[in-house]
């Protein structure tokens, strides 16, 4: 499976003057990119700028004669009729939702719909030699035979790629690759796409992690609004995430959190000696003795890598929704009380943004204006009968204060960006006036300048007296917004430290290993 | 907005002032008097509604046969519906034929106590209700019941079992198991209690041994009528009771059963038992032929569709239709005038002769 | 053509199912020469399918929140046994009798219900297994008998409003229930227009409001015309009424209450319903007793109707009620459907089996051409939400209650300018 460039011309893939329509919308209106090979090219856009509906007219999801426009691919012009025509030509895709079934183990997986065949009958034995060959060029040592769901979402991805390596992979794209994976195996994934490259392999990658996307580009194609804007080359533009934040919304952002000055009160939330155990297995720790405390108007940063438990910690606080409850306590206004339900929890006067949006925090059937009260129905109800009219009103109320793009308040929440489905998430929370707000991962999957007016309003919150606490895999993130950030390693809290003595650096420290700072 | 609100309610009135003008309210039509008394006449030609229940037997595919040539050729228009979906079906079937205008109404009920408000709602709508088959029961709304003496066939089919016995071994005890109709079908039960009219002293004096000890009629109902439950019946007894024992005869109410019963023991590897049967369906005709089923009860379906339509051409013309029973027949509200047809027994002695006029069976027997 | 579509709210197909439905009865009242709208026939048509939609309504609210229940039909016969035999033995008056069967509906929901919500064993599995014990239990306790009823109890299934006030030639009751919801229509819809406007939300143009008013008027009108003149001793009919009143209130809780919107939450999205502290176990509990109950209550109507009760009461009523709430816009997979929405899918199935009645179809057809109906129903639904285009039952009962689709690509859909002041 070396890399087979048998065209002198270096341009692998050209995709011209691409226009996709849907009823009512231009998704995209005369888009090119030029791909050359054995290069890493990185699309950048904000969300629905167009970058996914690009990469569905390339595999073939949108068939030849749907869209306008031409894709050269190997010097041929291509007329992919469904996904199976572009992966035959060599061009695998990797969703953001990866394609893997659970049940099955890593080899059937790597060859699910590609298995190898000795007369009508799979050759398991040839499987398992080929997948334990492919495993190793992904760096995976796993035995083939674990199921899939046994294995990490860092190594889950890694499979992806070795499957897309057992179809002869020539041209691979990555979509938001690195979105669920914590620091080192984001690191790990991003090592292995070089690694690919050195052998020829050329990769599209679309990322929200500008940092990620500087380290390994070689050329950055930025699109914005269905149309694409430029194309820059990492190293002769000198490009850095400035630059490409500047391409992606069209301006020079100056500074990327808004301007805030803390006004800290004294604790009003303390949580000791919180131990919580694993909801089926037996004997394991999610969550070690930890103890914190929130003071009014301080945003607190929760920092961990994936797993560590911050979830886990914030989940079984906010009512018990998670894991098996062993000992600890909470205190509010210095008094102890008692959350056993969520409904118990919403009263004690707390809020929880969950960090999985769509199968945890909404309703994706749901319009708008239901959704932002359906926290806290009984605020608009007489008696068991909600009032409508109100129930508009304050929608249409945290769409005027929040800036939530949209038609009306009676537009599906599907059919909002991820930054406009976050705002409504947090209208519902802000909604239900909590005094504390826990936010988990509030930013994921959302584009640079909506993340901006969430950290405005995060900030907002603050500044109104109640206690926020963010949970967040971007140091970046928790540095420029936390008053304070606690770290947590294995279940355990391993340390606090305040804005001005916590750096990427300390705070990787104590993430990473479970001795206590002083 | 005030102007529309004034313009939605001018819109109303208008349409309720419409409502007024067409001034004729209900009418009386549709109804000649709506007595009972049986003397309606009503001009040949008109549609006859015959409500069957659902198609599990080839005698009601038959009987729709029969009814949709034996209707059109005595020139009326024959209407006829079958209920595959059950009771609620039938019910609506009748309600529509009532809308259709049906002067007259044969009702070969599933649940002949269930049809009490389209009986009524017939009768409102003078139309004569005639029971064909199976009583209707708990309503003054019918007018005339035509079937086979039900009694009658039960009692034919306890002897016949007793002297299949006999004529297999001399002298007893034999073991025997009982099988029933449907318990939704009234006729269930008077065919049960006509045989065990017979068998119940026999049992009681030890000649016949039922070695399940399933005696009563709940015990040995096998619902729907349907050949899959008797097979499963007659399998889990084989299993269970006789493993060691023989079994001798089985009482079946009709056919469809008695060769589910056989399929049953056939499988099982045992000797055929005498296994009685009613309706002389093809297959069971065959089967006695065979040496296999030991009897069937001819009722034919003919000569029962022959008299009611007789019946209905008596009505038509305003006469009263014969009638030879006018005291069994209480179906709890009335006595209901009944015309009794006579079943015959067959079993392999006279099954040649029994079905000569018969055009399906006639030729197999020959 | 504009003004086609204006009037039914941009989109001719939106009212794809009302449609089919009154192309239906106009099809049956040509074919059958003008015997489908009768008032003998328009009463049979509500008392010969009003236990069907009742359980509709109940059905709805189960599979909105992500269940389904296939023991109603057994549940149904299991009351109506238990009530006749309650009469009869017990001589309980019929008032007595029809709490004493909501009461025995409620205690076999709370079993379903306990299964099905706190100990987490699917609907599915519950209910099946709940087919065969309350089929079961009726034959048992009936002993597989027909057990009649008494005229009182008849009243339920088979009797209509009374006479009452001077001889006018209609049904006084009748024409005045259709004149208070012809007031009530005009009333709802003008003060819904007046809020929404003072809220400073879209309306629709006057005269689409009006000529809504008046076609929908025209319907109630004429149904009133109808029930009013039919033979003298009938009129509407009370199973007919039960399930007006039914429909009113579970319209009501599915679309205007917490509980109501509870259940589109819990089936939309469980996990975060619960996150959002909706106590999700507490709302499969509730939709499963209230199916029973009101399966309970269709019983005692079909008893009540068939002057009897029976051991094959209800054998396959479950599909048809499934059928309707499907054919009315609900999705398999919860969180989508209305209780007017599977009023009209029931009705369409109703008017279906009637007209072929009718027209002296027999049984085997009309089966083939309900189940192609009902295939065809969901088809062209599902094929309108692929296209991405809003279910049309679901938008046509936008007026009436909640209910939502999935867009179908989210990428295509969105454009967000950001807004920065910095």
């Amino acid at each position: 499976m070396s890399t087979p460039i048998t065209h002198q011309d270096p341009v692998l893939l050209e995709m011209r003057s691409i226009t996709k329509e849907f009823p009512g919308v231009k998704a995209l209106s005369d888009v090119s990119l030029r791909v050359k090979v054995g290069e890493i090219h990185a699309i950048c856009g904000e969300n629905g700028a167009g970058k996914s509906t690009l990469m569905k007219v390339l595999s073939g999801v949108y068939p030849y004669g749907s869209y306008d426009g031409d894709i050269v691919y190997q010097a041929e012009v291509q007329q992919f009729k469904d996904i199976r025509a572009s992966e035959h030509a060599g061009i695998v895709i990797i969703h953001q939702e990866l394609a893997l079934i659970p049940e099955l183990s890593i080899m059937e997986n790597i060859f699910l719909g590609n298995e190898p065949v000795r007369r009508g009958i799979i050759d398991w034995a040839e499987a398992r030699k080929r997948s334990i060959e492919l495993l190793a060029r992904v760096g995976l040592r796993e035995d083939p035979d674990t199921p899939i769901k046994e294995i990490g979402v860092g190594k889950q991805q890694l499979v992806e790629i070795a499957k897309a390596l057992n179809k002869s992979v020539k041209l691979l794209i990555l979509d938001e690759p690195t979105a669920a994976l914590n620091e080192s195996d984001s690191q790990h994934l991003l090592d292995l796409i070089l690694g690919l490259k050195g052998r020829g392999i050329t990769s599209i990658i679309i990322s929200h992690k500008l940092n990620e996307i500087e380290q390994i580009a070689d050329e950055i194609t930025i699109i914005r609004d269905g149309k694409s804007i430029e194309t820059l080359n990492v190293v002769e533009d000198g490009v850095d995430e400035d630059r490409i934040i500047k391409g992606m919304v069209g301006r020079t952002l100056e500074s990327r959190f808004p301007d805030h000055t803390p006004k800290i009160g004294e604790v009003f939330f303390e949580v000791k000696d919180w131990t919580v155990g694993h909801p089926q297995i037996q004997d394991r720790l999610v969550c070690k003795n930890s103890s914190f405390h929130v003071r009014r108007g301080e945003i607190v940063g929760f920092a961990g890598l994936m797993g560590a438990g911050r979830t886990e910690l914030a989940r079984s606080v906010f009512g018990h929704s998670y894991g098996r409850f062993i000992s600890g306590q909470v205190y509010k206004d210095g008094k102890p009380i008692t959350m056993r339900s969520v409904r118990q929890a919403i009263d004690a006067g707390l809020g929880y943004v969950t960090e999985d949006r769509k199968s945890l925090g909404l309703n994706l059937l749901d319009d708008i204006k239901t959704t932002t009260v359906s926290a806290n129905l009984k605020k608009i109800s007489r008696g068991i009968v909600v009032d409508t009219n109100k129930e508009f009103m304050v929608a249409e109320q945290y769409r005027k204060s929040l800036r939530t793009k949209t038609p009306s308040v009676e537009e599906g929440v599907s059919k909002l960006s991820g930054g406009n489905q976050q705002k409504v998430v947090l209208a519902k929370w802000m909604f239900t006036d909590p005094d504390l707000l826990i936010l988990d991962e509030p930013t994921r999957g959302i584009d640079v300048g909506a993340k901006y007016e969430i950290y405005g309003i995060i900030q907002e919150l603050a500044n109104q007296g109640k206690g926020v606490i963010v949970i967040s895999s971007e140091l970046p993130e928790l540095l420029g917004l936390s008053d304070r950030i606690y770290t947590i390693f294995e279940g355990s809290i391993t340390g606090v430290l305040n804005k001005d003595e916590a750096s990427q650096e300390s705070l990787m420290k104590l993430m990473t290993s479970s001795r206590k700072a002083a | 907005m005030r102007m529309f609100g004034k313009a939605g309610k001018a819109a109303a009135v208008a349409a309720i002032a419409a409502l007024a003008l067409t001034a004729c309210g209900r009418t009386d039509s549709g109804s000649s008097g709506g007595s009972s008394s049986g003397s309606e006449a009503f001009p040949k030609g008109s549609s006859i509604g015959v409500a069957l229940p659902q198609k599990t037997s080839e005698n009601w595919v038959l009987a729709e046969k029969l009814f949709n040539d034996g209707l059109t050729s005595a020139g009326f228009k024959p209407d006829v519906q079958f209920a595959n979906g059950g009771v609620s079906e039938q019910q609506n079937q009748i309600s529509a034929m009532i809308t259709k205008g049906d002067k007259l109404i044969i009702v070969g009920a599933i649940d002949g106590a269930q049809l009490g408000t389209q009986l009524k709602q017939a009768k409102d709508a003078g139309a004569t209700v005639i029971a064909y088959d199976r009583l209707l029961l708990n309503t003054s709304n019918v007018d005339y019941y035509v079937a086979y003496d039900n009694f009658k066939v039960g009692v034919l089919q306890g002897q016949a079992l007793l002297d299949g016995l006999k004529a297999k071994k001399p002298s007893g005890p034999y073991n025997i198991e009982l099988f029933a109709g449907s318990p939704d079908d009234a006729n269930a039960k008077v065919f049960f209690d006509g045989a065990m009219s017979i068998l119940q002293p026999k049992i009681d004096d030890g000649t016949l041994k039922v070695v399940s000890g399933q005696k009563s009629f709940e015990q040995a109902v096998t619902q729907g009528w349907k050949a899959e439950n008797a097979q499963k019946r007659m399998d889990t007894l084989l299993a269970g009771t006789y493993t060691s024992a023989s079994l001798d005869g089985v009482l079946s109410p009709n056919d469809t059963l008695a060769r589910a019963i056989l399929t049953s023991v056939k499988a099982a590897g045992k000797p055929l038992p005498v296994v009685t049967g009613q309706d002389s369906e093809v297959e069971s005709v065959k089967s006695i032929l065979a040496g296999e089923q030991y009897s069937t009860i001819n009722k034919d379906t003919r000569k029962l569709v022959e008299h009611a339509i007789t019946m209905v051409q008596d009505v038509q013309s305003g006469k009263t239709p014969e009638i030879n029973d006018t005291k069994s027949y209480n179906n709890g509200v009335k006595t209901v005038p009944a015309y009794l047809l006579p079943p015959v027994i067959v079993t392999l002695a006279n099954v040649k002769t029994a079905y000569v006029d018969d055009p399906i069976l006639g030729p197999i027997t020959k | 053509m504009n003004a086609l579509k204006k009037l039914f709210g941009g989109n001719t197909r939106q009212f794809g199912m009302i449609f089919a439905l009154v192309a239906l009865v106009i099809f049956f009242q040509i074919f059958t020469s003008g015997r489908t709208l009768t008032p003998g026939n328009v009463i049979n048509l509500f008392n010969g399918n009003s236990y069907i939609l009742i359980l509709a309504i109940g059905m709805v609210l189960v599979i909105i929140a992500g269940h389904i229940d296939l023991s109603v039909g057994s549940v149904a016969a299991f009351v109506g046994i238990s009530v006749a035999l309650a009469i009869r033995d017990w001589h309980l008056p019929w008032y007595v009798a029809v709490l004493f069967g909501l009461l025995l509906g409620a205690l076999i929901g709370a079993w379903q219900g306990f299964w099905t919500a706190y100990v987490g064993i699917p609907a599915f599995i519950v209910t099946l297994a709940g087919m065969l014990l309350f089929r079961g239990f009726n034959q048992f306790v009936g002993k597989s008998n027909t057990v009649p009823v008494p005229e009182d109890f008849q009243y339920l299934g088979s009797g209509y409003l009374p006479e009452i006030g001077p001889k006018t030639g209609y049904n006084n009751l009748t024409i005045l229930l259709g004149l208070i919801a012809v007031a009530f229509v005009i009333f709802s819809a003008i003060r819904s227009r007046r809020t929404a406007q003072a809220l400073g939300a879209e309306v629709q143009e006057g005269w689409v409001m009006v000529t809504k008013l008046v076609l929908v008027n025209a319907a109630i009108l004429y149904a009133t015309y109808l029930f009013a003149t039919g033979r003298p001793g009938t009129s509407f009919p009370i199973p007919g009424l039960i399930l007006a009143v039914l429909v009113l209130i579970y319209g009501f809780i599915s679309a205007k209450t917490v509980i109501g919107r509870h259940i589109y939450a819990v089936g939309g999205n469980r996990h975060a319903a619960e996150l959002s502290g909706v106590q999700s176990k507490k709302v499969n509990f509730m939709v499963m007793m209230n199916m029973s109950i009101l399966a309970g209550l269709a019983g005692m109507i079909f008893v009540g109707r068939s002057t009897a009760s029976g051991p094959f009461d209800g054998v396959g009523w479950e599909l048809d009620a499934i059928a309707a709430v499907f054919i009315g816009g609900a999705a398999v997979t919860g969180g989508v459907g209305t209780v007017i929405g599977s009023i009209v899918g029931g009705l369409v199935m109703a008017v279906l089996n009637n007209g072929l009645q009718l027209l002296g179809v027999g049984a085997d057809l009309t089966q083939i051409i309900k189940g192609l109906v009902l295939l065809a129903a969901v088809a062209f639904d599902v094929y309108n939400k692929t296209q991405g285009k809003k279910s049309i039952i679901g938008m046509m009962m936008k007026n009436f209650g909640r209910s939502s689709e999935i867009a179908p690509d989210e990428t295509t859909s969105t454009k967000e300018v950001i807004s920065k002041e910095a």
